[in-house]
């Protein structure tokens, strides 16, 4: 009896540490899977190695893994977000500014550009093109950065709105890059014969890429909008929120978060009220209709 | 004049130039079968990969067409492209429009296509006619020459358009030249060393049978002494030849060296006859003379015996001056002397007659040459002593046959006479000195002949049958005609 006992005993201590074992080993599971962060073209986002050091950089000061993910389009990382897959993204203020995205995600930090949370639309031709004003670009090629894009086809077609142009007629012919820098691209190489993009992505590349730049020209600067904001997705805990929030606004307070923020090209990340996107929400109440215009000028 | 008669050339250079003409030909056949062999494959592959290039493109091109998306059929085209020189590539919708270009700026984007010129025309009717991949070629394989790979855009079986990717021969061309350069160095140089292996080896080849050549040529020059044996290498056709060679040039210097031999014993034994004939003809008439004088001198007043031994005495001397004078004629002179009139011929027939006397033997005389010739002075005493000899040899009677006539550059003398003949082993000895039938004959006289018949380099032939008589024939060059 008394061997039974003893071997009774030794079983059920055995079972409750395996029990903890496994109950310990799955909440590490939740705690450890990596943060998501979304990234669209409002960033250059080529530089797969910068992405790496960024996200060791962010893992390091969270204490937990960050993975950047990247989609062809502001759309599809819209989508990830409604759809719960992404944390975090990096969008642009025109998705920001609509109704439906209160429903989904908030505001979590801005990035600070030469000084200020603010950025602009360019209309740039090819250098060696004799257009100097916007309204010189009519029956002409033109290419849009991405449909959801303020600086890259809000701005456009307001501008056309404002001149009484019908945006799907003005052009002769339209094509979305879904990429400012694609844009450049397409400008430089004369494929397009202007296009809209935005400043802080040209500026970027005017530094980094200088052949595309150079062969580019600006005729128009927007009045200043809101720069591109980091977002959150409603939903997740508290906890991380502020600490991506810290981390990204504490980054130039150390090197390695300086030098991550100086190959941005971005002074840091600070956090600014709703109403600095008003001049976008402005913009966005002059065209009325904007997604059926960007899906006719696709499907024209 | 020996570079412009190949004929006389040496056979080492022409051996080795022929090696080096089939050494060169082989390699530039062989060269220029391998360039044109390149030349194809580059060109036939050009083409495959204008082709591979425009069917990676269509792989993403019916759905960006589909959504008009310029963009990515844009970049689709510069990508696919990117790494590869290509003169143009673009891709146009059904109605030849453009929808991207690799050179946008003069090709804008949903503008029609318009070909620069007729042969442009001709490939963009063909690209717009296509609808399969296919492969256009132009200007061919040159600098500016191109091969483009067409393909049809289709989507659930609608025609969209087509792609055309024109990839330049020129950097192909310029690749193919490099190669072809390799190829042709490569070649030189498989010919300068063929041709100098090829040079050295008919060399060697030759070698022995030049040793043969200066062989012969020297044997040719009668000089046996001028001659090295050839060396024996191989015992192939030359080397037989060397070895056959060496033994004739051996047995040759043998046989040459004999007959140096006989003849110095021939020099000896005819000396030896002239001094034993000396010493006996010479010898006869002094103890003649010697008793003559002994007489007289034991009779010194008997004018009867000084009378008849005086004349012997005369006689005695006169033959040992004859064989002396004879002698020096046959031994001394061996110039060609002097000339004179051929008409001096004509006055021995006189003095012969004197030689005859009253002898019953007649002289047919026959002078065939009317020209005024000059003849060595010679020929006068060769004439004399054939016609005193003809005489001498009918005794009493008989018929001397003299004919003189020119054939070609030689003045022909024939003596003949119906005497008795020469026997044949009398033949053989009939010119040697001191060699005589004659009961009174020196034996110097057809020595004398054929002694002057020599030093003026002429001939002499005799032909004679027993009991009929003998012909002597002497023919002697003419070197000069009288003056005028």
């Amino acid at each position: 009896m008394l061997k039974v006992s003893f071997y009774k005993g030794v079983i059920v201590k055995l079972t409750c540490v395996l029990l903890i074992f496994w109950v310990s080993s799955g909440n590490a599971t939740e705690t450890d899977s990596p943060i998501r962060f979304g990234l669209t073209g409002v960033i250059v986002t080529e530089n797969l190695r910068f992405l790496d050091q960024w996200g060791q950089y962010l893992e390091q000061k969270m204490g937990r893994k960050v993975e950047f993910v990247l989609r062809k389009s502001y759309r599809e990382v819209m989508d990830l977000l409604d759809s719960g897959e992404i944390e975090f993204a990096w969008i642009c203020g025109f998705p920001y500014i609509q109704e439906k995205s209160r429903e989904s995600f908030q505001l979590l930090t801005v990035p600070i550009y030469r000084g200020k949370p603010r950025y602009h639309s360019y209309i740039i031709v090819p250098e060696n093109s004799p257009y100097k004003k916007f309204s010189d670009l009519e029956d002409r090629i033109f290419a849009f950065s991405d449909p959801d894009s303020n600086s890259g086809f809000l701005y456009p077609v307001a501008l056309m709105v404002e001149n009484d142009q019908r945006p799907q007629a003005f052009f002769r012919k339209t094509f979305f890059t879904f990429n400012h820098a694609e844009t450049v691209q397409a400008v430089s190489e004369q494929f397009a014969d202007g296009g809209a993009v935005d400043s802080y992505i040209w500026e970027y590349l005017a530094v980094t890429r200088p052949d595309i730049t150079e062969k580019t020209r600006i005729i128009k600067k927007s009045p200043s909008f809101g720069f591109p904001p980091i977002v959150s997705r409603l939903g997740i805990d508290a906890n991380t929120v502020t600490v991506m929030k810290s981390t990204l606004e504490k980054m130039n307070q150390d090197p390695a978060g300086k030098s991550l923020l100086a190959q941005l090209k971005l002074d840091g990340f600070g956090g600014f009220s709703d109403s600095l996107f008003n001049s976008i929400r402005a913009l966005a109440s002059k065209v009325q209709n904007i997604g059926s215009i960007s899906s006719r000028l696709v499907t024209e | 004049m020996l570079i412009l008669s190949p004929k006389s050339w040496p056979l080492a250079i022409k051996l080795s130039l022929t090696i080096t003409t089939v050494v060169a030909t082989v390699g530039l056949m062989i060269g220029s079968l391998m360039i044109w062999n390149d030349w194809t494959r580059f060109y036939e592959v050009l083409g495959e990969k204008a082709l591979l290039l425009s069917e990676s493109v269509a792989i993403n091109t019916s759905k960006a067409m589909v959504r008009n998306d310029y963009w990515s059929l844009y970049l689709n085209l510069k990508n696919m492209t990117s790494r590869h020189t290509i003169i143009s590539a673009m891709i146009l919708d059904t109605e030849g429009k453009i929808q991207a270009h690799l050179n946008p700026a003069k090709n804008p984007l949903g503008l029609s296509f318009s070909p620069a010129n007729e042969t442009e025309q001709d490939l963009f009717q063909q690209a717009m006619n296509a609808r399969e991949p296919m492969v256009l070629g132009s200007g061919g394989f040159s600098k500016t020459g191109f091969q483009e790979g067409i393909v049809p855009i289709f989507s659930d079986q609608k025609y969209l358009g087509v792609i055309r990717v024109r990839l330049s021969t020129g950097q192909l061309y310029e690749k193919a030249q490099a190669s072809a350069l390799v190829a042709l160095v490569s070649v030189i140089c498989f010919i300068i060393f063929g041709s100098v292996l090829g040079a050295m080896a008919s060399r060697r080849m030759v070698k022995p049978l030049t040793v043969v050549t200066q062989g012969l040529e020297a044997v040719g020059r009668g000089d046996m002494t001028d001659f090295d044996p050839i060396p024996i290498k191989n015992r192939d056709e030359i080397g037989r030849l060397s070895i056959t060679f060496n033994q004739i040039m051996v047995e040759l210097a043998e046989k040459k060296m004999m007959e140096e031999e006989a003849i110095m014993s021939e020099k000896l034994i005819a000396l030896g006859r002239i001094t034993a004939g000396v010493a006996h003809e010479v010898n006869n008439p002094l103890a003649g003379l010697l008793n003559c004088i002994d007489t007289l001198r034991k009779h010194p007043d008997d004018k009867e015996l000084i009378d008849r031994y005086l004349p012997v005495i005369d006689q005695g001397l006169h033959r040992i001056k004859d064989i002396v004078h004879n002698l020096l004629v046959g031994l001394r002179d061996d110039e060609y002397g002097e000339v004179e009139g051929i008409d001096k011929i004509d006055k021995l027939h006189d003095l012969i007659m004197a030689e005859i006397g009253n002898r019953n033997i007649r002289i047919v005389w026959e002078n065939n040459i009317d020209e005024d010739l000059l003849i060595p002075v010679k020929l006068e005493q060769i004439v004399y002593n054939l016609l005193k000899n003809a005489v001498e040899a009918l005794v009493d009677a008989g018929t001397v046959n003299f004919k003189m006539y020119l054939h070609g550059s030689y003045l022909n003398i024939l003596v003949s006479d119906d005497g008795p003949g020469i026997s044949p082993t009398v033949k053989n000895q009939l010119f040697d000195p001191f060699y005589t039938t004659k009961h009174n004959g020196t034996g110097l006289g057809l020595w004398v002949v054929y002694r002057l018949t020599q030093i003026l380099e002429g001939i002499i032939e005799v032909e004679s049958v027993q009991g009929q008589g003998t012909t002597f024939h002497i023919g002697i060059p003419v070197k000069a005609t009288k003056a005028a």
